[in-house]
C-alpha cells in the first residue's frame, strides 16, 4: 500500500486519496439530516478510504432506512425540530388566514345572508371567535421569540437577518399602503372591479407568504433555542388548533349556502367547493406541523 | 460455508474488539476486523453498529481535526465486551470439548 503513516494510528496506514463519488453523496442524502449532520463525512471518508467500490457504497444506502426509524435519542435536535416545524406551521398557517380572511370578504363583510340557513350566521361567528384566538395566541406566544431574534440580529449587526425578523412587520405594511393607493386610485362608483379585486388578493396572499418566511428564514439562520421557542411552539400549537376550528366553520357555512343556494337557484357553484380544496389542505398541513413542534417542545431533553 | 457463518458474527462485538486495545477510525476499523478476524464489515454495517454503539455509551469518538473521527471504547464497552468474550469463550470450550470427543478433533 502506498498510503502514508496516520499520526494518530502508527499501525495503520491511510489508503491514498480518493475522489469522493457524487453517487456515495447521493446515498448519504438517504439518511436523516441529524444522522448525515453527525456521520456524513466519516461514511464519506471511509468511501474513500475503501476506494469508493459500488458494494461499499450500496451498503451504505442499505442501511439509510433503518436509520430514519432507529435514529439515537441524542442524535435528534429538539430544537431544530421545534424550529422546522414552526417554519412549516407558519407558512401554511398564514394561507390559511388568507383564505379564511378571504372567505370573510366575499361572505361576511359583503353582508351575504342565508334566511332560513341559521348554521351559517352561527358559523361566522364560530369563524370570527376562531380567527381572534388563532391571531392573539400567535401574537402573545410569539413575540418573545421574535423579539429574542430581533434583539440578537441587532446586537450581532446581522443585517440580512434583521431584515428576515422585520418582514412580518414590513409585508403587511407595505401592502396596506399599496391597498390604500391603488383603490384609491382604481375604485369606481361601484367598487373594484372583479380584476383588480383578484389582483389584490392574490398581492395579499404573497404578503402573507412573505411575511410568514421572514421568521422561517431568520429561524434557520440564527438558531434560537430555549423557553421562548419552546412558548413560540405551544402558541403555535393553539393557533392551529383555532385555526382548524376556523377551517371547519367554513366547510360549515359553505354547506349552508350550498344548501341554501340549491333550495334558491337549483344550483351550487364547483367554485365553493374547489375553495375548500386548500382550506383544508393548509389547515391539515398546520395542524401536523404544530402538532409535531409541540410535542417536540414538550417531549423531556 | 464459511461466508455464510461469518454472517452469524456480531458485529457490534467485532467493533469492541477491535476497539479494545486503541482507538481507531473507521478505515482502521475494517481493516482490523477483516485481517485479525477475518470478518468483513461493510461501510452500512460499519456505521450503523458505530451509531448504536455511541448511542448506548458503549463507544465514544475522540476529537480530531481529519474527517476520519477516530472512537474508543468506554468503561461501560469493556465491561460489555469482557462478558461477552467470557460467554464465548465458554460456548468454544464446550464446542471444542465435545468435538473431541466425537472426532477426537484437538482443536488448534
Amino acid at each position: 500500500m502506498s498510503g502514508t503513516v496516520d499520526p494518530r494510528h502508527p499501525g495503520h496506514q491511510a489508503p491514498p486519496r480518493r475522489r469522493t463519488s457524487l453517487l456515495a453523496r447521493a446515498v448519504l442524502a438517504l439518511y436523516p439530516p441529524s444522522w448525515r449532520a453527525r456521520y456524513g463525512d466519516e461514511v464519506l471518508m471511509l468511501l474513500e478510504d475503501s476506494g469508493g467500490r459500488l458494494r461499499e457504497v450500496v451498503s451504505v444506502a442499505w442501511r439509510a432506512l433503518p436509520a430514519w426509524f432507529c435514529s439515537p435519542r441524542y442524535l435528534r435536535d429538539r430544537s431544530a425540530r421545534i424550529r422546522a416545524s414552526l417554519s412549516t406551521a407558519l407558512i401554511s398557517g398564514s394561507l390559511l388566514a388568507g383564505l379564511a380572511l378571504f372567505f370573510a370578504q366575499v361572505t361576511q363583510f359583503q353582508g351575504y345572508t342565508t334566511p332560513g340557513y341559521p348554521v351559517v350566521g352561527w358559523a361566522y361567528v364560530v369563524f370570527d371567535v376562531a380567527l381572534a384566538v388563532s391571531a392573539l395566541a400567535v401574537g402573545v406566544g410569539g413575540l418573545p421569540l421574535w423579539l429574542l431574534m430581533l434583539r440578537r440580529a441587532r446586537r450581532e449587526q446581522r443585517t440580512r437577518d434583521l431584515a428576515y425578523v422585520l418582514l412580518p412587520v414590513i409585508a403587511p405594511v407595505t401592502y396596506l399602503t399599496g391597498l390604500a393607493v391603488t383603490t384609491r386610485l382604481v375604485s369606481g362608483p361601484h367598487g373594484v372591479s372583479q380584476g383588480w379585486f383578484w389582483i389584490i388578493t392574490l398581492a395579499g396572499f404573497v404578503a402573507a407568504a412573505v411575511a410568514a418566511a421572514g421568521p422561517g428564514v431568520a429561524m434557520r439562520r440564527l438558531r434560537p433555542r430555549g423557553p421562548a421557542l419552546h412558548l413560540a411552539a405551544t402558541a403555535a400549537a393553539v393557533s392551529a388548533a383555532t385555526l382548524t376550528v376556523a377551517a371547519v366553520a367554513i366547510v360549515v357555512a359553505i354547506g349552508g349556502m350550498s344548501q341554501y343556494s340549491r333550495h334558491q337557484d337549483g344550483y351550487v357553484s364547483p367554485v365553493l367547493v374547489l375553495y375548500l380544496v386548500p382550506v383544508l389542505v393548509a389547515a391539515t398541513v398546520t395542524a401536523v406541523s404544530a402538532a409535531r413542534g409541540a410535542r417536540a417542545a414538550r417531549a423531556r431533553a | 460455508m464459511t461466508d455464510r457463518l461469518d454472517r452469524w458474527a456480531d458485529p457490534p462485538l467485532l467493533v469492541l474488539a477491535s476497539l479494545a486495545d486503541e482507538p481507531k477510525h473507521g478505515y482502521a476499523i475494517t481493516q482490523d476486523v477483516a485481517e485479525t478476524m477475518g470478518v468483513r464489515i461493510s461501510a452500512g454495517t460499519l456505521y450503523a453498529v458505530i451509531a448504536r454503539l455511541e448511542a448506548r455509551g458503549l463507544i465514544e469518538p475522540l476529537e480530531s481535526d481529519d474527517r476520519r473521527r477516530p472512537y474508543q471504547i468506554t468503561m461501560a464497552g469493556a465491561e460489555v465486551l469482557a462478558q461477552e468474550s467470557e460467554r464465548m469463550s465458554k460456548v468454544a470450550s464446550v464446542a471444542r470439548e465435545r468435538l473431541s470427543i466425537r472426532l477426537g478433533w484437538a482443536g488448534a
